[in-house]
């Protein structure tokens, strides 16, 4: 079972040792040390693109390492793939919840080894010794209550994750890699996650924890690593570090050239209204209001409805709100994206390639897809027209591109975006709005889009940018609101720290209470 | 995160040989085809005497024009992301329908053959509806459409097969102009008619984005189901204008004559370089795999090969020409 992995030496469970890692000539990674001993809660810490995505698909064998060791036991290893990863009993417990709903509990755990026997012929799948082993390890993390001939749809999500971890735990787990594993469960379901840890450290499993949620860092780590724009930047024993210690080495000094974004105080006309703003499950009465010529910044982590509130006031959720929404002084329904679009609101979505860009068709067709009718002459578009508009837009937003005729999905995610900017740049839009607008963005072009969202604002645009970033939003709002758990729990004008940002969301009293 | 996906592509085209660099664009499936196409006349024409000449190619000109039809409006649909595979099976209804109107219930054959062609874009409305109002898969809804409007085929004439003789009427299937039959004429209207329709119009822009991301395409408020409903109209009616020409053709409707081609369809689509994923594709690439099938079929026939072969034969053009494609696309590192 897990902890049958015994260490004769003292060497650590996991160590990795000057990890770099590059993807076309960007560095991710460089020079990155990572050791947990049997029986350790690590918890990985860092913003967003600080690298610990990528150093945990290094160590779970998705990506290769460009550079340095990786050592399980002592004993250097090599993952050309996950599953060499998984043989290898380094387990990953993804942040997405992967179960399959229409197989049982005992399927689902058992699903990569699964125990065959003797058939009429040739071997079937022993179901008995199946249930049997998927009952040990349910009972091993103290929930002899799942049954394990229940349908994985059924059960609620917090035991669909233990499920999953039981599964991780299947043969030699030596190490577990948990990413935000709370974040769809409740502060109770929570709870339970942290008594499967204690559990772990007993069985001698080395336990990486990555989450945003410093409270939670704080009750289950033995140590804190601090990753930051790719590098070590500390790692704290847990009982001894200070929250401010911790928060300082995650954020460090605010990149000066970064966000030399100018903020202004906002005078312009109020473009956008929203009071009582609610949608069941995801957000709890929220209030926001964006005036012409402003940044607004809302921050909040995963969860938190910062992925909802874009959404909802643009129309793209449907009509499934609550509460009030005005735009330019006059009641809005938002019910779609074409109203919204035709009330004057463009919307940049956080997953580009999923729900931005046209990936097969050219930057021109992408940029004049919204508003295709101001290219029509007669019965046909005209092509240099749209031509002609596509060129000033990528020269306007500095696009790095071979010309209007390249094909989308060969941009590099910054111009990608640049052209999602773009296509909004239109007199009849009023508001934009913004979802994790540099994600998967490089930091040059990250500082153009946000001189480029100054500079429309300037011109009278009304920005609302949504995201997971805290530097981003405390780097480029003229005024930023932080949302947690659907709830607007904290405003800010320009000039607030990134660590004012993460307080007020992290502040968060029923993990104090634990 | 970023990830790799993100970054890596940023260097494209530009350090590639002439050879990558013609396979890269978005043309070259067309002009492949084309070339194979010549290939395949020259290879006919030299084995057989008989298959250059006026008469063989207007032979294979009205043959090609029934399924040319069909996949011409299937084009547009796959692109958008939809599918229709009823379409041959109302080809074979209207045949029918509008023999039994004509012959049983005496209605005047005109009258007759416009309530076919309503009937058709009902039924292709009838598909829409599911699959865009209800989001069912198409795969599923039309199916279940071709069982339905085959086996009402069947109903209507008991299965046999209805004589359909009127002088006018049969001209759409057998008349000429200029000495060349009218229904690849016909045929060669709509692709021209579709093509300036998915190049040059605002509606054709929505079809290729609609089928390149519908999730971004409403997003920037396009009207992603407006344009799939018009496409699945469009669809049924090319299937009730296939079915009328080819009634009138035979003289005759019979209510299982057009099935059987469904899958040409279809495989004329696909060869043509259509992305079963919806968002690539032009009505060219099909006309050519229309013509490259209909060619193959003719060729083989003058040089006595059996039907089963063609069949075969058939197959393997079909999985030759979507794995070099896919190979094409891997070479280029997507």
């Amino acid at each position: 079972m897990a902890h049958a992995a015994t260490s004769s030496n003292s060497a650590p469970r996991l160590e990795m040792r000057g990890i770099g890692k590059a993807f076309g000539g960007v560095t991710v990674l460089s020079d990155v040390d990572l050791i947990v001993q049997p029986g350790e809660v690590m918890a990985l810490l860092g913003s967003n693109g600080a690298g610990k995505s990528t150093l945990v698909k290094i160590l779970t064998g998705v990506y290769s390492r460009d550079s340095g060791t990786v050592r399980v036991d002592g004993k250097e290893v090599v993952f050309p793939d996950p599953r060499a990863a998984v043989a290898a009993g380094v387990r990953l417990l993804p942040q997405e919840i992967s179960v399959m709903g229409d197989m049982t509990v005992a399927e689902n755990i058992s699903l990569a080894d699964l125990p065959v026997k003797r058939g009429p012929g040739f071997p079937v799948v022993d179901d008995r010794e199946m249930r049997q082993r998927s009952r040990g390890l349910l009972d091993q993390l103290g929930f002899a209550s799942i049954d394990t001939a229940m349908l994985v749809k059924r059960l609620s999500v917090a035991e669909q994750r233990i499920v999953e971890i039981a599964r991780a735990l299947a043969g030699k787990a030596r190490v577990l890699v948990m990413d935000e594993p709370t974040a769809a469960l409740t502060e109770q379901e929570a709870k339970l996650i942290f008594q499967i840890i204690a559990r772990l450290k007993e069985q001698q499993v080395a336990v990486i924890y990555i989450s945003h949620y410093l409270n939670e860092v704080f009750e289950v780590s033995d140590r804190i690593a601090v990753l930051r724009d790719g590098r070590n930047a500390g790692v704290f024993e847990t009982r001894t570090a200070s929250r401010g210690d911790v928060l300082a080495a995650m954020l460090g000094r605010v990149a000066d050239d970064l966000y030399d974004i100018e903020r202004r105080g906002a005078d312009g006309d109020e473009i956008l209204t929203v009071t009582g703003m609610t949608v069941p499950g995801k957000l709890d009465g929220v209030d926001l209001s964006v005036r012409a010529g402003e940044i607004v910044g809302v921050f909040g982590l995963i969860g938190s409805g910062i992925e909802t509130l874009g959404r909802a006031v643009y129309g793209a959720l449907g009509p499934r709100t609550g509460g009030t929404v005005l735009v330019g002084g006059s009641t809005y329904r938002p019910e779609s994206a074409r109203v919204g679009k035709a009330r004057g609101i463009g919307f940049v979505a956080a997953d580009r390639k999923r729900e931005g860009i046209i990936g097969d068709l050219t930057v021109r067709e992408n940029m004049v897809a919204p508003f295709q009718d101001r290219y029509v002459r007669g019965l046909f578009v005209s092509r240099s027209a749209e031509t002609e508009q596509a060129k000033r837009w990528i020269d306007l937003l500095g696009i790095r591109t071979r010309g209007p005729e390249q094909v989308m999905r060969t941009l590099s995610g910054g111009n990608q975006q640049k052209v999602c900017v773009s296509r909004w740049l239109v007199d009849s839009v009023k508001l934009l709005i913004l979802e994790e607008p540099t994600r998967g963005v490089d930091v040059g072009a990250r500082h153009e889009i946000y001189l480029e969202l100054r500079a429309l604002a300037d011109e009278g645009l009304a920005v609302l940018v949504l995201s997971s970033d805290v530097e981003e939003v405390a780097g480029i709002s003229d005024r930023s609101v932080v949302l947690d758990r659907g709830r607007v729990v904290g405003t800010f004008g320009k000039g607030a720290s990134p660590a004012e940002l993460m307080a007020a969301t992290t502040d968060d009293p029923a993990f104090h209470a634990a | 995160m970023t990830s790799a996906a993100d970054r890596s592509p940023t260097v494209a085209g530009s350090s590639r040989g002439p050879l990558l660099t013609f396979l890269g664009r978005p043309s070259s499936g067309v002009v492949m085809l084309f070339v194979f196409y010549i290939l395949l006349l020259v290879v006919f024409s030299l084995i057989s005497p008989f298959f250059m000449t006026t008469r063989n190619m207007m032979a294979i000109g009205s043959n090609i024009a029934f399924i040319g039809l069909m996949a011409a409006a299937g084009t547009p649909l796959i692109i958008a992301g939809g599918l229709d595979l009823s379409v041959a099976a109302i080809a074979g209804l209207v045949g029918v329908l509008i023999a039994v109107l004509y012959g049983d219930y005496g209605w005047n054959i005109w009258l007759a053959a416009v309530a076919a062609i309503v009937l058709g874009g009902a039924i292709g409305a009838v598909n829409g509806l599911f699959c865009t109002r209800l989001r069912l898969n198409p795969l599923i809804v039309t199916l279940g459409m071709m069982s339905i409007v085959s086996g009402a085929a069947l109903i209507l004439t008991g299965g046999l097969t209805k004589p359909l003789m009127v002088p006018g009427f049969n001209w759409l299937g057998q008349g000429r102009i200029f000495g060349v039959p009218f229904p690849p004429i016909l045929m060669m209207i709509v692709f021209v008619a579709l093509s300036i329709l998915l190049r040059r119009t605002r509606f054709g822009r929505f079809v290729y984005a609609v089928g390149g991301n519908a999730e971004a395409s409403r997003l920037i408020g396009l009207p992603v189901e407006r344009v799939q409903m018009v496409l699945y109209v469009l669809s049924g009616v090319s299937g009730a204008v296939a079915g009328l020409m080819l009634a009138a053709m035979l003289g005759a409707a019979a209510p299982a004559a057009a099935a059987p081609h469904l899958l040409t369809v279809i495989a004329a689509i696909i060869l043509g370089g259509t992305s079963l994923y919806g968002g690539r594709g032009s009505v060219w690439g099909t006309l050519l795999a229309v013509l490259i099938l209909g060619t193959l079929n003719n060729g083989l026939t003058l040089n006595d090969v059996s039907s089963f072969w063609q069949d075969v034969t058939k197959g393997v053009v079909l999985m030759l020409a979507v794995s070099l494609d896919q190979i094409r696309t891997r070479a280029l590192g997507e």
